[in-house]
């Protein structure tokens, strides 16, 4: 990945602040001067303004909310649908695009590459509105220091989709900009002037951008052009190569892990083992004359050592001796006990028509469950960071960067301003790393040493101390009617914390809200011409972390409701497919949903008749606005589930990158796959446990079906999420399989037959 | 009385001489015939110590029926889907020596010695009794072709076996557990066995 | 303690205190060589698989004293953007990777696979390419591995 660095002319786009745009000359300057030199610029505040000040999901919801459960229930259903735009940090100026002597543009982006392909996605929007070629643009994450960098995070399949408008008018003005300076330096009417492959034409003349951008010191900034129509577009919309492609597979130093510092130490943190077992005291006596060993830091809640090399701190590590205070060792039936419907905090998230009579004879109930569940990231969590003179650079793969950049500025009693935070790729995200607080303890060991240090997790640290995906218990009621189509349905779900008690999430939102919309996510009913649905939540949190999972709350949601359905299908002698468009609506949404079904019944030959050892299995779901319907194969062989074939029709309205697109959903349905038939964390000791990949069943190559037949349907005019909503319907999809093979419905995952 | 002892005797001089004339091996090999010794007291329980050892999971996993290697004192099949392969040492390009060295890897947990790999197929043991393990074990047929004498030393100071004793620390750097007798009490009732006749108790 | 071998082609020397020490510590923190990924410190996920003697090893569980006197290649000695090797551009033809953490250590494991079975079934790729993609991209690794089958050294393209 080299680069030149020294670039000729940055873009300064103040999406939050201003439609006006500055290009600063900054040949040589540093990333910080020019950071001061646009905080200085005045700025006009117009159309970006008002959409910053829209903001965030947070401040939205917040405004809106009134403490009365009906309405409360309203704002959910908004928030489970609503896109929120773009969360910049807003007041500050910052960098997006810099053109650079070889006429490359570089786009620093507020959001990180963590394997979803935004940034691909991003160059794509760029290169269409800013008339370059794809391979002129460079996507690196934006530093805090430098660029701007998402103040919540980068997460919930929303890149794309909130960069969409934001990106391309940027781009767009900064191509008017170009064109407008260009026009002086040729001497041609800038209405005579056509931009391609960023060079400026007309009247016979050429320049480059970076011959455009050269030497201007003032810019003329435009109004915000109107955005050209998508079906114009050369790169949106195709499937274009992962801008990212060659670095990952020649093996370039892109990573965290990867990242070092001149002068640079090694550290361990040594963590419990136990749940909610808290550090009293440590012998560090033995590890402080060890070879290598530069300092044994004792804090007040945690001690690491520091030393030259990682295998000496590891050595060090082992030689430390650490009391604990354990003051109970949790077993899974405590676990089981606590998390259960009807215990915990109650929340109706969905009520149409009236409660089902739980005394009535025709109800049908059938309970199920989800098990703790690992992120299990192939690359461990750990930052590299250097903290001198009252200013930290930390180095890392995180999914918030200005959440971490707060968290250490806080830790360290220094300003924000003088935490640079530099994200890099990230070895798979998944919410994992959603929280990266362990940057705190890069930085203290920093600053304690004076010099930089290098700390990561062990595998079995990743596994213990996991934010992991809660378990989950549900109970599904419904009751046919005459005609034989649900006349009732009911959620009821019990689930640990997702999105309370998170990072991402004020203190007060619990209260607020009343219920954990992470939670929620799946959760309520979507099929519309249910006289009476409804959905409730009941939380409790756990002694042990838990918080975003990919999909939250969906995968388990959704295995609940689309297994029971599909149970209700049999039991009224329907087709699984015809009863579940029998329930939806003609418009909006429900006409999606419709669509997706239809697709994917039609495309894989769905029958619900076993054929052979094998049988195929229905289910479909909506999230965050993206429909999507799973049909799988599947036989069992030695008492184990085998996924042959998934047909997946899915529609996330324009996709960017169709390429990308389908890579999702790949990586949903093999991830959920890999979460339904496999995956488990139990408890063992007081601990949780496993701690290693293997004892941690996971789909590996083996596990994969044949064929993943991905059909994409565009049922919207803009780009939805991508990344989560295709792991809804896996889970469910072959538990109804399983069901028409052997007669028995699973309720539990993992999935066990036999 | 006397004459009792002398009868008893006969076969004790006999042996020796025998034992002395010849090489132990082929004395060993009749005698896995059993057509002149008889099991004793002693032999038996050289029989049992030697056994105890051999049917620790740190013996057995490698003795599987299945072609699936075992791991762990509880024995569950190898993680990843290892199997034996064509031979014995794992699949064409995934083998026991992309992950197991010479040595135990005290960073890794994972354990390691010289030609580490599964016994072959016919030598599985998994499951067996102690007498069908040692019938298996000295039956030339099952055993590789091996002599009685060629299993004492297989036994005795192949550093594959004698691994168990130094069996290293598991992922989680816990020590992993070695058979219920010491390898010097082991060594001891092997041999021991073996000056015995190589008796398998019935 | 000094310790010889060959990487990537060249000769290299190194000084350890111990013998013992993870190749893969020594090939990341010593030669500077980061595509060989630390995941697991366990040989449990491969994501630190490289070559030793053209046989695949989980270089997290392989003590530097073994490579004495061998040839070690990682995915930096592989094959570069000018000359792919053969998996890598199966790779990149088929846009494999997501996150790509672990994608040279499944790109090592395949190359080794490749070495001794030109023409690895479905069967031979499940039993030997049994690394960890938290990602999931094994349908797309699977149908790379057979184009990468497909490619001869000859017919490796030039540029990406």
């Amino acid at each position: 990945m080299s680069r030149d660095n020294t670039c000729l002319v940055s873009t300064i786009l103040h999406l939050n602040n201003s439609t006006s745009a500055a290009f600063q000359l900054h040949n040589k300057h540093s990333a910080s001067t020019i950071q001061k030199m646009n905080k200085n610029k005045k700025t006009s505040r117009r159309k970006f303004l008002v959409r910053g000040g829209l903001g965030t999901l947070g401040v939205l919801a917040i405004g809106t909310y009134v403490f009365r459960n009906p309405l409360r229930r309203k704002t959910l259903s908004i928030a489970e649908t609503l896109i929120p735009p773009y969360n910049g940090s807003g007041t500050k100026a910052n960098l997006w695009f810099e053109i650079t002597k070889d006429n490359q543009v570089m786009l620093h982006s507020s959001k990180v590459e963590m394997g979803q392909g935004t940034f691909t996605g991003l160059a794509q929007m760029v290169a269409d509105e800013l008339d370059v070629a794809i391979e002129q643009i460079q996507v690196i994450g934006a530093a805090s220091a430098t660029g701007i960098v998402d103040g919540l995070s980068t997460g919930g399949s929303l890149s794309i989709a909130s960069l969409w408008v934001p990106l391309r008018e940027m781009a767009a003005t900064m191509r008017e900009m170009v064109k407008g300076e260009a026009a002086k330096k040729m001497g041609v009417a800038k209405s005579d002037l056509t931009t391609k492959d960023g060079v400026v034409s007309g009247g016979g003349k050429t320049m480059t951008y970076a011959e455009v951008a050269a030497d201007v010191t003032e810019w003329d900034v435009p109004g915000t052009p109107d955005l050209r129509p998508v079906s114009s577009y050369k790169f949106v919309g195709k499937p274009i190569p992962r801008v990212d492609l060659a670095a990952k597979v020649f093996g370039d130093p892109i990573f965290g892990m990867d990242a070092e510092m001149p002068d640079m130490l090694h550290a361990c943190v040594i963590r419990p083992e136990h749940i909610g077992a808290t550090f009293k005291s440590a012998d560090t006596s033995k590890a402080e004359g060890m070879n290598g060993v530069v300092k044994v830091i004792e804090t007040e809640d945690w001690v690491g050592v520091v030393a030259k090399t990682f295998s000496q701190a590891l050595a060090a590590k082992r030689a430390i001796k650490v009391t604990w205070d354990i003051p109970r060792k949790w077993t899974e039936s405590d676990i089981r006990e606590m998390l259960q419907v009807g215990k915990g905090d109650r929340m109706i998230t969905q009520k149409v028509g009236d409660e089902l009579d739980p005394e009535d004879a025709d109800v049908v109930s059938i309970a199920f469950s989800s098990p703790i569940g690992a992120h299990a990231q192939m690359e461990p969590n750990g930052a590299v960071a250097h903290v001198e003179d009252g200013k930290a650079t930390i180095i890392l793969s995180t999914q918030v960067v200005g959440i971490t950049q707060k968290q250490v500025a806080k830790a360290l009693g220094i300003d924000t301003d003088d935490v640079n935070i530099i994200p890099t790729y990230l070895g798979g995200g998944f919410g994992r790393r959603l929280n990266t607080s362990h940057a705190v303890m890069a930085a203290k060991m920093s600053k304690e040493v004076g010099k930089p240090v290098k700390y990561f997790f062990t595998r079995k640290e990743e596994f213990q101390n996991d934010t992991f995906r809660p378990p989950t218990h549900h109970i599904m009621r419904g009751k046919l009617n005459a005609n034989g189509f649900l006349d009732s349905v009911e959620h009821h779900y019990a689930s640990g914390d997702v999105a309370i008690n998170s990072v991402l999430m004020p203190g007060f939102a619990h209260t607020v809200l009343g219920t954990d919309f992470g939670a929620m996510r799946g959760a309520n009913i979507m099929y519309e011409k249910i006289p009476n649905h409804r959905s409730v939540q009941w939380h409790t949190t756990l002694p042990f972390a838990t918080s975003w999972w990919r999909s939250l709350g969906l995968l388990a949601n959704t295995f609940a409701i689309e297994s029971f359905i599909d149970e209700m299908a049999i039991k009224a002698g329907k087709s699984p497919v015809d009863f579940r468009l029998a329930m939806l609506g003609t418009e909006g949404n429900q006409a999606r949903i419709r669509k997706v079904i239809e697709v994917a019944a039609e495309k894989s030959g769905y029958t619900d008749k076993v054929k052979g050892d094998k049988a195929m299995g229905f289910a479909a779901s909506i999230d965050t606005g993206s429909p999507c319907a799973q049909v799988v194969e599947v036989s069992i062989v030695d008492n184990k589930i085998k996924v042959h074939k998934v047909t997946c029709a899915f529609d996330c309205g324009i996709a960017v990158n169709p390429d990308q697109v389908r890579a999702q959903c790949e990586g949903s349905i093999m991830m959920g796959i890999s979460g339904v038939l496999h995956e488990k964390m139990t408890l063992k000791d007081g601990q949780l446990y496993p701690t290693i990949y293997g004892p941690y069943e996971m789909a590996l190559m083996r596990d994969a079906p044949g064929e993943i037949d991905i059909h994409l349907i565009q049922g919207a005019e803009v780009p939805l999420p991508v990344g989560e909503p295709p792991l809804g319907p896996i889970g469910a999809a072959i538990g109804n399989a399983v069901r028409r093979l052997t007669g028995k419905r699973v309720g539990d995952l993992p999935m066990r037959v036999g | 009385m006397k004459k009792l002892r002398l009868l008893y005797i006969i076969p004790v001089i006999l042996f020796a001489t025998i034992l002395l004339a010849t090489d132990f091996n082929e004395y060993a090999e009749e005698n896995n015939n059993r057509t002149f010794t008889r099991q004793t007291a002693e032999s038996t329980e050289y029989f049992d110590q030697m056994m105890s050892a051999l049917t620790h999971p740190r013996c057995l996993n490698c003795h599987p029926s299945d072609n699936k290697p075992k791991q762990g004192i509880e024995a569950h099949p190898h993680y990843f889907g290892v199997e034996r392969g064509k031979d014995d040492h794992g699949f064409t390009a995934t083998n026991c020596n992309t992950c197991h060295q010479e040595e135990n890897n005290d960073f890794s947990g994972v354990p390691g010695a010289p030609h580490w790999g599964l016994a072959p197929a016919s030598m599985n043991w998994e499951g067996l009794s102690k007498t069908e393990i040692a019938t298996s074990m000295m039956d030339k047929s099952r055993n590789g072709g091996k002599t009685p004498k060629e299993i004492l030393k297989h036994l005795t100071e192949d550093p594959l076996v004698l691994w168990a004793w130094n069996p290293g620390i598991d992922a989680a750097g816990n020590p992993r557990e070695k058979p219920p007798i010491s390898k010097e009490a082991y060594i001891a009732a092997v041999k021991g066995w073996f000056e015995a006749g190589a008796v398998i108790p019935q | 303690m000094k310790i010889s071998f060959n990487i990537n082609g060249q000769p290299q020397s190194v000084e350890i205190e111990d013998p013992n020490t993870p190749l893969l510590w020594v090939v990341r923190d010593m030669l500077d060589l980061k595509g060989t990924k630390f995941g697991c410190g366990k040989a449990a996920c491969g994501a630190c698989t490289l070559h030793v003697e053209g046989e695949a090893v989980r270089s997290c569980s392989y003590a530097v004293k073994f490579a004495e006197g061998k040839n070690v290649v990682t995915i930096e000695g592989l094959g570069d953007r000018e000359n792919p090797h053969p998996v890598q551009q199966a790779w990149i033809e088929h846009v494999v990777p997501q996150c790509g953490y672990c994608q040279p250590g499944f790109i090592m494991a395949t190359a080794a696979l490749l070495a001794k079975n030109p023409n690895p079934t479905d069967e031979d790729i499940d039993n030997n390419i049994v690394n960890v993609c938290r990602c999931a991209t094994y349908t797309r690794m699977r149908k790379a591995i057979h184009r990468a089958a497909d490619l001869t050294p000859s017919s490796k393209v030039l540029n990406e």
